[in-house]
């Protein structure tokens, strides 16, 4: 269970993320979506302690995450694979190496720096590209590949992690519309087979809707909508992105970067029961 | 033309004559002071200078004519050790002297062997100035290290290191421990640590830190980011410099020699001040065409190395 505390992130007298409390128990794959600006980006960085939260404390089960330092926060940071909407990727390292790179604070950074890999590890490497379709690309420097596909060892290198948690930065803002059913086919293959916890920013209602079992919608650093795809009414999204006020209603179909029909079907996985907690204004 | 318009496009079309009116004030206040500080420079240095420049001038053809050989072959003769036809025994027609035998009848034209020996110095404090200068450059990146204190220390320490010519430490150095080429190669390697540091962790700063945030989210600690999100990036950069460094270095030891840190400088010095013609125009013309080679065979290395992706970096691509 990743439970968020009242987390509060300033900077200098600008709030990014205004006393969000959460609870995530594990296995579930969760969507945040809001306008841009609304503290999706940061919260999640601030669960991976890319950022330090200004309040507020983070737990994942017994684990104070958000007061952890030196190596103790590396593993926090091994346990809580992300992944960006830019890849960040070495561009120059070929794409096996890449992957390899999700091992690095499993080992000790003498056998990392003579870039010594064990034969499990590349085996689980190769394995971990295969599933994702990559293979063939092993050896191309990473630079060279497509966005889908850098995306796709992106999420090969958060599975070399063995991570608990996986977060997801706008992971499909970047790609054209097949690419993203892929890496989100992917991320929900690995939250449905690994029980791996997901979550994801998105900034598409209907990909949220076809693959999150549970949707937080944020709007100025607050958390104004918390429930199941179902409950994501009409209004609930002009609350969440803050339609203008004569009801123009937002259209799926502009922000989609849908294929078409592919996306549709979300398993029916027994969504947990969350009564939706909108906020008190 | 007239255009009606509001107060406040007037009173921008206002603002916007003064500052250009005050723009062309400082442009021909600043030209006219350049002019005057040029022409007050050059009275002093003529004013301090022991002979006045126009009127030495013409002895800049007596010089040339000292140094015209006897013959044409006398400059190859002394290039390459052979006997000349001119030997009355003085030092100053001897070329076979210095020859460095390697078996009983093959060698190294002594100036060849010179030529080498700064070559050595070059090569040498290249390669302990870029691997000293490596470790350090990253310590003085501002995206690499927040603690501000170490990279003000690391940034001051190198500037230190730069901040005096190669000749002047090689002056301390060759004080210290005699003539030769080890006090050269300290002296080079020195300025060099300090010159290809401040060079390499300007490079560290304008890479992409998209690699290194993903690593860090991956739990990587501080070497591991280093050497496997920045490092493949600067890598081609940083040998660029470096090989910009050892052409600076082969005038620099070439320099250095000519206050007695051997090789080749320290005979050009002799000769020219013994006015040995023929011999100081063979180390001129073996000079020249060193310097040419070392250039040329850095650039074609360079272009192997590194290619044309050597500023492709930092474009997400």
């Amino acid at each position: 269970m990743l439970h968020i505390r009242d987390v509060t992130r300033r900077f200098g007298k600008n709030t990014a993320v205004d006393q969000v409390a959460l609870e995530i128990p594990h296995g579930q794959m969760v969507g945040i979506i809001g306008r841009s600006g609304a503290g999706k980006s940061t919260l999640l960085r601030m669960i991976n302690r890319l950022i330090d939260p200004s309040q507020g404390s983070i737990f994942f089960d017994r684990t104070e995450v958000s007061t952890l330092a030196g190596p103790a926060l590396r593993r926090w940071q091994r346990d809580c694979a992300m992944i960006f909407q830019q890849f960040n990727l070495v561009p120059r390292l070929d794409v096996l190496t890449n992957v390899l790179l999700g091992r690095l604070n499993h080992r000790s950074t003498a056998l990392n720096l003579l870039g010594m890999f064990s034969r499990e590890e590349r085996a689980h490497a190769i394995a971990s590209l295969e599933r994702l379709g990559i293979a063939q690309a092993a050896l191309q420097p990473a630079g060279t590949l497509s966005g889908g596909q850098q995306q796709r060892v992106a999420i090969a290198r958060a599975l070399m992690q063995q991570p608990k948690v996986i977060l997801a930065d706008e992971p499909i803002a970047s790609l054209d519309p097949l690419n993203a059913k892929v890496v989100m086919d992917s991320l929900q293959d690995i939250n449905l087979r690994d029980g791996i916890t997901v979550i994801t920013n998105l900034h598409t209602l209907d990909t949220a809707r076809a693959y999150c079992n549970r949707i937080i919608g944020m709007a100025a650093g607050k958390v104004v909508f918390d429930g199941a795809p179902e409950e994501l009414t009409r209004e609930a999204v002009r609350m969440v992105y803050g339609a203008e006020a004569d009801g123009d209603e937002i259209s799926e179909a502009i922000t989609s970067t849908s294929a078409g029909t592919g996306m549709g079907a979300r398993p029916r996985k027994p969504a947990p029961a969350l009564a939706p907690a909108f906020a008190a204004h | 033309m007239s255009i009606t318009t509001s107060d406040t496009a007037l009173s921008v079309e206002r603002h916007w004559q003064e500052l250009a009116s005050r723009r062309r004030l400082y442009t021909i206040g600043g030209l006219a002071f350049m002019v005057l500080a040029l022409a007050g420079s050059l009275w002093f240095a003529n004013e301090s200078n022991a002979g006045k420049f126009w009127d030495r001038l013409p002895h800049l053809f007596d010089f040339v004519d000292q140094l015209l050989p006897r013959d044409g072959w006398e400059v190859w003769r002394a290039l390459f050790d052979l006997p000349s036809p001119y030997d009355d025994g003085s030092l100053k027609y001897d070329y076979p002297e210095g020859r460095m035998y390697l078996t009983q009848s093959l060698y190294v034209p002594e100036y060849v062997y010179k030529m080498i020996e700064t070559l050595n110095i070059a090569l040498v404090s290249t390669l302990v100035g870029f691997a000293l200068g490596f470790c350090l450059c990253f310590l003085a990146a501002s995206n690499l290290v927040t603690q501000r204190w170490l990279r003000f220390f690391v940034r001051r320490f190198m500037e230190v290191l730069r901040a005096f010519p190669e000749i002047v430490i090689a002056g301390f150095f060759l004080a210290v421990l005699s003539l030769g080429a080890i006090p050269a190669i300290l002296a080079v390697s020195i300025h060099t640590v300090g010159a290809l540091g401040k060079m390499f962790f300007e490079v560290v700063e304008n890479a992409d830190m998209r690699p290194d945030e993903g690593l860090r989210a991956a739990g990587a600690n501080w070497p591991e980011r280093v050497w496997f999100g920045i490092v493949p990036q600067v890598m081609p950069n940083f040998l660029s410099y470096a090989l910009l460094r050892l052409e600076i270095n082969v005038r620099a030891s070439t320099i250095i020699g000519a206050v007695g840190g051997g090789g080749i400088g320290e005979v050009l010095r002799l000769s020219i001040s013994q006015t040995h013609e023929a011999k100081t125009l063979a180390i001129i013309l073996l000079l020249f065409l060193t310097i040419v080679g070392v250039d040329q065979f850095s650039a074609w290395l360079r272009r192997k190395l590194v290619g044309d992706q050597a500023f492709a970096f930092g474009r997400g691509d």
